[in-house]
């Protein structure tokens, strides 16, 4: 009995701690938000929040153009997730409900690509953006990553477990023409999945640093992960209006989350269990 | 103008021929079963009328069109899936509207015609629904219902009464016909139970491995069947079927041939006697028999029967009040051999049966 009721107790401490470790870093964050560069150095450092906050705002935007920043950042997110999108349904679509030559090579071969490690695309991306001539252009962003191997993984898996071969049939019968079928039927019905890669990608792209950062030049169009960056120098940081950028930077992020964390959590699962 | 012509019909995927030959001609305004057990070809030659499968070989016409290249929705022919396969996130009315969308009705007429359809099968209250919230039956009759609205020429059923239970089924048979004789439409409907071929078609077809083995009326294919496995697939219980005695047969499996085979042909190397022709009497009036067991359907029972010198049990169907035998009793048989039916080498019905 003593056992009982002691391991509720002990597990609570233990997730308790834990959570205190985890959440500590953003608390601080959002705590030398507001307070000046020597405040945050100060012994002990401060843990409540002071009135530094519209201080170290105008700091930040003095030293970088921070709202545009803000701005790209936001433009870059929802292009690269609209198209990652559209062409990861479309691809998990066609490998989960036709039948083609070479399919499942084509597969294979799209699986394959999440095998190279990101730091292996990096010259050759910046080469072929260069030959493009969209260094330093948004789409640069926003376009290479359309179709991810992962998001088309994801799609296939949902799309063969939830879209029955029955109802695409009854459409056809219907008069559907096929991209009606794609339009009409399946995207509805993979609401829950597109939700859940809409998700992951927003996220990715917002947090992206590498990317900007082989192709971006100009200050003005970098996203904020880079922004954020060139504000840290070995000599000159200011700390305070370093915080007050981060945690501006995530907010969008956390509103999305706390909108759409019922449906992560369903999303990464569907298919799991049939 | 209905009327479904299938000539010389062949499907092969890859190497393999599923349907090797399929001739038939469904008339207009006719109810045509197609029966089989599994895997015989039935719902693919019904697939490939519907366009949902393409033709390997031969021709198919469709109100004396050809119409092997239409597509689907261009045939004239509505389908109904045995799993009903409506839209989840569409509601009642817009899966029926759905195929009239598509071909660009105005929404008033629309509304009009599905709401026609569903008086006609009496769903009118349940069109605002969403089909999760609807139960078995109930969605049969949507799935029903959007095939109804497209006015086709032909409709074409694929096992849809599978999915529900038995007293369902049996109400949504009555149901189907009387909606056949309403509409006055051609039909095609695959099934693998036989009692529904033979209660619900005007003609049924018998597939098997690929080819149809027999075409014709449900009592032709009752009475006169073509071969063994029309005769076997056709009627329950199964009918009896009793080879012709070699040199070590008993003596009870003689006296059985010499009943069953009076006024058989020569070639006759096997007879077939379905079990309501198969009379119990007295140990001393016919050939000696044991029973097995008995099953108690309520208004008639079937006897099981075990004949020495036979591998197979016989069966007996006998009415009420002649159903007191108990499992290990002896008894006599008395097939009336007038009902016997003789198959000759090649398993077909040797002529003079």
């Amino acid at each position: 009995m003593n056992n009982d009721r002691l391991a509720p107790w002990a597990a609570y401490l233990i997730v308790g701690v834990g959570a205190l470790i985890m959440l500590a870093p953003f608390y601080f964050m959002f705590v030398f938000a507001t307070q000046s560069r020597t405040e945050i150095f100060s012994l002990p450092p401060p843990m409540w929040f002071g009135d530094d906050f519209f201080n170290n705002l105008k700091i930040l935007t003095e030293r970088i153009p921070f709202w545009r920043n803000l701005g790209w950042s936001l433009y870059v997110a929802i292009a690269s997730t609209a198209l990652t999108l559209l062409f990861c349904s479309m691809g998990g679509y066609a490998f989960g409900c036709f039948e083609f030559r070479y399919k499942n090579a084509l597969f294979a071969f799209v699986m394959a690509t999440m095998l190279l490690p990101s730091f292996m695309n990096m010259i050759p991306s910046f080469m072929v953006m260069d030959a493009l001539g969209w260094i330093d252009q948004p789409r640069a962003l926003y376009i290479p990553g359309a179709a991810s191997a992962f998001g088309i993984f994801l799609m296939r898996q949902f799309v063969v477990t939830s879209v029955p071969k029955d109802l695409i049939e009854a459409a056809r019968m219907d008069g559907c023409s096929e991209l009606g079928i794609y339009w009409r039927i399946v995207l509805p019905l993979l609401k829950p999945a597109l939700g859940t890669l809409g998700l992951i990608t927003f996220i990715a792209s917002w947090n992206n640093f590498m990317g900007p950062l082989i192709v971006m030049r100009s200050p003005e169009n970098y996203t904020l992960p880079l922004a954020l960056r060139s504000l840290q120098s070995p000599v000159d940081t200011e700390w305070g209006a370093l915080m007050t950028g981060s945690a501006i930077a995530t907010i969008p992020l956390l509103i999305l989350f706390m909108m759409s964390s019922r449906q992560l959590i369903s999303g990464l699962t569907a298919g799991a269990v049939k | 103008m209905g009327q479904v012509t299938l000539k010389g019909i062949r499907k092969s995927f890859g190497k393999v021929d599923v349907i090797r030959g399929i001739d038939l001609e469904v008339h207009d305004g006719e109810f045509m079963v197609f029966v089989g057990p599994s895997g015989c070809g039935k719902s693919t030659t019904l697939r490939m009328i519907a366009g949902l499968e393409t033709i390997s070989e031969g021709e198919l016409l469709i109100g004396g069109q050809r119409a092997n290249d239409l597509r689907p929705a261009d045939r004239g022919a509505a389908m109904v899936f045995q799993s009903y396969a409506l839209y989840p996130h569409m509601t009642v009315a817009e899966n029926m509207g759905f195929a009239l969308k598509m071909a660009g009705v105005a929404k008033a007429q629309r509304n009009e015609q599905v709401g026609r359809a569903a008086e006609i099968l009496r769903i009118t209250e349940l069109l605002g629904r969403y089909p999760k919230e609807l139960s078995g039956g109930q969605r049969q009759r949507v799935a029903i219902g959007r095939a109804i609205v497209r006015k086709p020429m032909v409709f074409l059923f694929d096992e849809p009464l599978s999915n529900l239970d038995a007293a369902l089924r049996v109400n949504m048979r009555i149901e189907l016909s009387r909606l056949h004789k309403e509409l006055g439409a051609t039909m095609i409907y695959v099934t693998h139970d036989q009692v529904e071929a033979m209660t619900m078609g005007d003609r049924i077809a018998v597939f098997n491995g690929g080819v149809v083995e027999q075409l014709g009326s449900p009592m032709d294919l009752y009475n006169r069947p073509a071969n063994e496995f029309v005769a076997g697939f056709i009627g329950a219980p199964r009918i009896n079927l009793v080879d012709r005695p070699g040199d070590g047969s008993s003596t009870t499996h003689r006296a059985l041939w010499d009943v069953l085979a009076t006024g058989a042909p020569a070639q006759a190397r096997r007879v077939g006697l379905r079990p309501e022709h198969l009379h119990l009497v007295g140990v001393e009036h016919g050939v000696l028999a044991r029973v097995e067991l008995a099953e108690h359907l309520g208004d008639s029972s079937i006897i099981y029967l075990r004949v020495e010198g036979l591998d197979t049990l016989l069966s007996a169907k006998v009415g009420a009040g002649n159903q007191h035998v108990e499992p290990g009793q002896a008894v006599g048989l008395a097939p009336d051999a007038a009902w016997a039916l003789s198959f000759d080498v090649h398993r077909r019905l040797a002529p003079g049966s």
